[in-house]
């Protein structure tokens, strides 16, 4: 998780004016609406994310911020100026593609130097500025290849490169990472973040990954049928999910469904039938009586033990059905005696327990009162 | 006996399936030059077949006679300089029509969603059904004096005695844009229709305005597409008959009318092939060193 920021400059705490206003933007092909009424801000020097499953409206948001795709109906600002009527080439926008887009006709160099000769910028200016990102992108060596003879990461950073070398007030970028594999991927994540830093310039990165939505981003919009579900810092989205959605795509996690039978300010019960259990709540919940509502607990909050713990708000008996050894820690699918899984998982910190707790054996799963988070849709 | 017969074609399967093609073209294509160029080396007679042999058998030594002649009366007689020339400015003329109309249409076949660009592509497809002939013919019956067009015009008060435009170069040029307009922009538009759009948003989205786009994206992209598609008019354009000799008056000047009536109106079957070796030296020779130059 991401918190290279001190609260100070996290300006959409502090209500400074934001860099990028997005007003009641919709944006239909014929009968199907592909960003419903979206409203999103975005402050200068964010890394934002817009985080979603394919076709949930993400990747035409980047583009209607780009101009390549028009705006149905509202408002899109970028510095304080309405993007509305104003061509793509005129945008103080770039875009960085999913298929990265280079011109396959031209070296890596030339590739690089496209958006500055557009400008007019004189040719000592132009060869100087893209030595300069040449270096900051490590291709040095490779400025004659052509695309087709370049690997997937370097490609990738061609693509950075030749959308960063014009400056532009925003970046845009549609699954940066995609096509690079999964080693890769997490390197080049953070050589992103330190591009991002060195540089300045406002991030938004479109990407199906919430893990890499997590790593990049100072904030993340959830989106979902072209909605935004939930717009939060990293840490906030994954520990208070505002519902079953955001809970669901971003980690994994169990979720008990279940009605409230006992509520006050800093004790709320309720009443799980799946799990055969009541589950205690270290806060109050507002909601009508015997309201239907959900319980989400991530995989790495409870205990397992072979013993009943003592003084656990939460306990509950099952016996282990399955488990997933993954190096760093196992995962633990434990079955109740409703049938209802829970899945959790343990560090490995030590090489080698005395009596590991293994397939069949009965054990206690529990949880302290503030684990979870109560969701009500 | 059948084991060895089947390890054999087993073994050499590539070879036999290359084998088909090359046999063809070694009887129909290569066999048929070697036979012109022979002919163009020997002498006109009147006698059937108009020439005379190459070789002869005199007092049991075998002659062989090499009659350079026809060359040199090519480079004699300016006539053959001339509509040498002549062809391929025409041709080249045509080309560039074609290439100037072709490429709009080949562009918005691309750029149409899949089901109409079918049927457009059909539309481009679709004169190859009628006769060539045909089709050359219906344009005397459009652009003579008693023609549509003028008919058109003089109705219109646009004009007020009808334009010569039959048995002109005008006439020769829209035959040849007209007829070879397909093949110039079959390969352009397959060119075309692999052009990822991604690039264009791209070359807009880092400033280029659309005309830009098109002279540093689209158009070098599309150069091999273009290079295909000029060839495929300009060759066949350049030793064109039917359309000189049904569109074309008596000064166009083309070398496949030449070499029509050297054949068949002078009988000169010798010069005629001597005309058909320099006509084929003319258009090959470019295209190896063009093939040699991309390597």
């Amino acid at each position: 998780m991401n918190e290279r920021q001190s609260p100070s400059d996290m300006p959409w705490r502090n209500g400074s004016e934001p860099f990028v206003r997005i007003v009641d933007v919709s944006r239909s092909y014929g009968p199907v609406v592909a960003v419903n009424n979206v409203s999103l801000d975005i402050y200068k020097g964010e890394l934002f994310c817009l985080l979603g499953s394919s076709g949930c409206g993400k990747t035409t948001l980047l583009r209607m911020l780009a101009g390549l795709e028009t705006v149905s109906s509202g408002r899109i600002e970028i510095d304080g100026q309405d993007m509305a009527g104003i061509s793509p080439w005129d945008r103080p926008t770039n875009i960085m593609f999913q298929s990265y887009a280079l011109f396959p006709h031209m070296n890596v160099e030339r590739n690089i130097a496209y958006g500055l000769y557009r400008d007019g910028v004189p040719r000592t200016e132009v060869t100087d500025r893209v030595a300069d990102m040449i270096k900051l992108v490590q291709l040095s060596g490779l400025e004659r290849r052509k695309p087709d003879q370049l690997s997937g990461g370097q490609r990738q950073r061609v693509a950075l490169a030749r959308s960063l070398i014009k400056r532009p007030k925003l970046l845009l970028l549609d699954e940066p990472l995609a096509a690079l594999d999964k080693k890769l991927r997490e390197e080049t994540q953070f050589e992103l973040v330190n591009i991002q830093e060195k540089l300045g310039v406002t991030f938004v990165v479109v990407t199906h990954d919430q893990e890499e939505a997590m790593t990049l981003a100072t904030r993340i919009g959830v989106m979902r049928n072209g909605v935004i579900e939930q717009i939060a810092e990293p840490r906030e989205i994954y520990e208070y999910p505002l519902n079953r959605f955001v809970a669901d795509f971003i980690g994994s996690v169990n979720m008990f469904e279940g009605v409230v039978s006992e509520t006050d300010p800093d004790r709320t019960l309720i009443r799980c039938e799946d799990a055969d259990m009541t589950i205690t709540v270290s806060h109050g919940v507002s909601c009508s009586p015997n309201q239907r509502l959900w319980f989400a607990l991530r995989p790495e909050k409870p205990e397992i033990s072979r013993h009943r713990p003592d003084g656990v708000d939460n306990v509950v008996e099952g016996v282990v059905e399955e488990i997933a050894y993954r190096g760093n820690l196992s995962i633990f699918r434990v079955r109740l005696k409703t049938g209802k899984q829970i899945d959790l998982t343990r560090t490995n910190q030590e090489r080698s327990a005395e009596e590991p707790i293994t397939w069949d054996d009965p054990v206690f799963v529990s949880w302290d009162a503030a684990s979870g988070v109560v969701l009500t849709s | 006996m059948t084991t060895a017969v089947g390890s054999f074609f087993l073994k050499h399967r590539r070879l036999l399936v290359i084998a088909v093609p090359m046999v063809w073209l070694l009887i129909f294509f290569l066999a048929p030059f070697l036979v012109v160029f022979k002919i163009s080396f020997s002498e006109a007679a009147m006698a059937r077949p108009p020439y005379l042999p190459l070789t002869s058998w005199e007092d049991g030594r075998l002659l062989i006679t090499l009659n350079l002649g026809n060359y040199q009366f090519l480079l004699e007689d300016p006539l053959y300089l001339l509509s040498l020339i002549s062809s391929v400015q025409i041709a080249a003329v045509s080309t560039i029509f074609a290439l100037l109309i072709g490429y709009p249409m080949a562009w918005y076949i691309a750029r149409s969603p899949s089901k109409r660009r079918n049927i457009l592509l059909m539309l481009v497809i679709l004169p190859f059904w009628t006769s060539f002939l045909l089709r050359v013919y219906a344009w005397i019956g459009i652009l003579r004096s008693t023609g549509v067009i003028n008919n058109t015009l003089l109705a219109l008060g646009i004009i007020d005695e009808p334009l010569v435009m039959l048995q002109t170069n005008f006439a020769v040029y829209i035959g040849i844009v007209y007829t070879y307009l397909p093949f110039m922009i079959l390969p352009l538009y397959a060119n075309l229709s692999r052009l990822d759009p991604a690039l264009l948003e791209a070359a807009a989205d880092l400033g280029a305005k659309p005309a830009t786009t098109f002279l540093t994206v689209i158009l070098p992209m599309s150069l091999p597409g273009i290079i295909a598609g000029s060839m495929l008019v300009f060759i066949p354009a350049i030793g064109e008959f039917v359309i000189p000799a049904l569109l074309g008056g008596p000064d166009t000047l083309m070398i496949g009318k030449i070499l029509w009536t050297e054949f068949f109106n002078n009988r000169d079957w010798p010069v005629a092939s001597a005309v058909a070796m320099v006509l084929l030296a003319i258009i090959v020779l470019p295209l190896v060193r063009f093939r040699r130059a991309r390597g």
